[in-house]
């Protein structure tokens, strides 16, 4: 009866992994600051690791970004026109010809990215300075590390609330998406620290990897909980094309990606093998990278399905 | 600001001639397209960024006296009082004016096309020759020069028309009592009332049915009202696993290093 009523923005798989890697780096760097705060020398391999996965993974993301739009020149309007129009929204907050809109995740998520790209080159530059003999600036360190993970929190949840605050049927009545999508990120953070570690230093490095996966187990727990709440909220609100959107979902075109890749790949599979077998929680390096593997392309796949069958409702 | 301009489309007295679509074609020098089967008369099956004023066609199954109900609908961007796409868009480009109007500047515009999916109503098209987002524009540049919308100016049985809102408003109450009484029960006004959703719509709508009828959301919701609880869950659970985090390298050795 209604003929594609919505529009999609058919954002390409660009934005997946944009979404992915920004998720990665801010959840890898939370990780780093965390260890680098308790005890910076015993746990510096994991410091070292992290910091320098959140740079290097962070690079790109800008890129994908400005690649992916309309304009590509015009992508510092993010932030910033030359002449600020009149009336910009609710939430707008303009200085000089800078501007933030507190309402537009897009908006926000630009200035953090920035911001946390800034703390992440400081961090991994502290590291690379370290590493060739300087005298490391703790202080630096450790002031860039904390407000860097404020952004890295930031960079890792706000896609999800910025899907949230879309037409788009699945998305409308949707709450969690961005607990989830920070939970992702962490778990795929903690991944890419543990598989790293485990690859570089084989069982050397057993007690880190062990305490990394610990972290990303955690983080699969909220993930799976977020997950559940994220279904249910949607289910709530039960108008006819809700309903649709979800079935597409969770029983459609989509739901083997989301429940094979997404939930059993993702979180079910590494959840049981760091509870039930002992050599992961221990930081084995075969069963580390087995899990870290899964919990990386299942964390991919969830942002993945997620969009598409967003997009596609 | 100057007093809010409005547009008011009357569906029962729309004759589905599309004089409205080819006038916004010819004014704002929209270029043409193909054609497609959408099953009705409609053309296109939805905006475009080339078709910004869209008469839709639907047919509602009647009861044993009424074959099938057709209904047209000239369709065109709401300019809503609180307007999604205004609210996504990162760049500044879409602002309110004046006039009360919501409108896309094409200078500042850089293609994200957040606002194509923040739209409630599946307005806001991107266009791929400019790489920006496009939309009706509530004909700025003829408001400027004291006219008012082409489609409006060229619609044939007045059923698209243009005025102060206050104005038209009281106008379109009077039309759907004349219709009820009439006989038409299910005469109703969509986005008129400015306490209602999205604070009331500035270009509004008279139905013979109900919304779902014409396609339209019961309750269209503004997408941002999202952003603050979702933003408090995201705290929730950064908490949770920044605490898991600095517990996991607080706790006594979690490896099997001997007696560490």
């Amino acid at each position: 009866m209604e003929p594609g009523l919505l529009q999609s923005s058919a954002w390409p798989l660009l934005i997946d992994l944009y979404f992915f890697l920004g998720g990665l780096a801010g959840g890898a760097f939370v990780i780093a600051t965390a260890a680098n705060l308790i005890d910076r020398v015993r746990y510096q391999d994991v410091v070292r690791v992290g910091y320098y996965v959140a740079f290097l993974a962070i690079i790109p993301c800008p890129l994908l970004l400005i690649v992916d739009l309309g304009v590509p020149t015009r992508f510092f309007h993010m932030l910033m026109v030359s002449k600020p129009s009149m009336d910009i929204g609710m939430s707008a907050v303009a200085v000089g010809p800078f501007h933030l809109k507190l309402y537009s995740p897009m908006s926000a998520g630009a200035w953090a990215l920035l911001a946390f790209s800034v703390f992440a080159f400081l961090c991994a530059l502290d590291v690379f300075l370290t590493d060739r003999g300087s005298r490391s600036m703790a202080w630096l360190r450790t002031t860039a590390g904390i407000l860097g993970s404020v952004f890295g929190f930031f960079i890792a949840a706000y896609p999800g609330v910025l899907l949230g605050a879309t037409a788009r049927p699945l998305f409308v009545n949707a709450h969690w998406l961005g607990a989830l999508f920070l939970a992702v990120s962490a778990a795929t953070g903690g991944a890419a620290i543990a598989l790293i570690l485990s690859l570089l230093r084989g069982t050397g490095a057993r007690d880190a990897v062990a305490r990394v996966m610990r972290i990303t187990s955690v983080a699969l727990v909220v993930q799976l909980i977020a997950l559940a709440l994220f279904v249910a909220s949607v289910r709530a609100a039960g108008s006819v094309k809700v309903s649709a959107a979800l079935g597409q979902l969770l029983a459609g075109p989509y739901s083997a990606t989301f429940w094979l890749g997404a939930v059993i790949i993702g979180v079910i599979a590494p959840l049981l093998l760091l509870l039930l077998r002992g050599a992961a929680q221990r930081g084995a390096p075969g069963m580390t990278v087995l899990v870290s593997a899964l919990v990386l392309v299942g964390g991919f796949l969830l942002k993945y399905v997620l969009i598409a069958a967003g997009q596609a409702s | 600001m100057a007093r809010t301009l409005a547009m008011f489309t009357d569906v029962s007295l729309c004759i589905g001639c599309r004089a409205c679509q080819v006038a916004c074609k010819q004014w704002n020098e929209l270029a043409p397209e193909e054609p497609e089967w959408t099953g009705t008369y409609q053309n296109h099956a939805h905006f475009t960024d080339k078709t910004y004023r869209l008469v839709r066609f639907f047919e509602e199954p009647g009861d044993d006296k009424v074959g099938v109900r057709w209904h047209m609908m000239s369709d065109v961007c709401k300019h809503c009082a609180q307007a999604g796409c205004l609210e996504a868009c990162p760049t500044g480009a879409i602002y309110r004016t004046e006039y009360g109007t919501v409108n896309i500047n094409q200078d500042i515009c850089n293609g994200c096309r957040y606002c194509v999916s923040a739209c409630p109503f599946g307005v806001v098209s991107f266009n791929h020759d400019t790489g920006t987002a496009t939309k009706c524009t509530f004909c700025n540049d003829r408001l400027h020069n004291g006219l008012g919308p082409a489609c409006a100016k060229a619609c044939p049985t007045e059923s698209i028309r243009f005025g102060f809102r206050d104005e038209l408003e009281a106008k379109a109450r009077k039309r759907v009592d004349e219709l009820q009484k009439l006989g038409h029960k299910d005469a109703q006004l969509y986005g008129a009332d400015q306490q209602g959703a999205l604070g009331g719509l500035n270009a509004f709508f008279l139905l013979l049915g109900k919304p779902a009828t014409y396609g339209l959301p019961e309750q269209p919701k503004l997408p941002q009202k999202n952003v603050f609880m979702d933003s408090v869950f995201s705290i929730a659970s950064a908490v949770v696993v920044g605490l898991g985090a600095l517990l996991a390298f607080r706790g006594r050795g979690g490896g099997d290093q001997g007696g560490s």
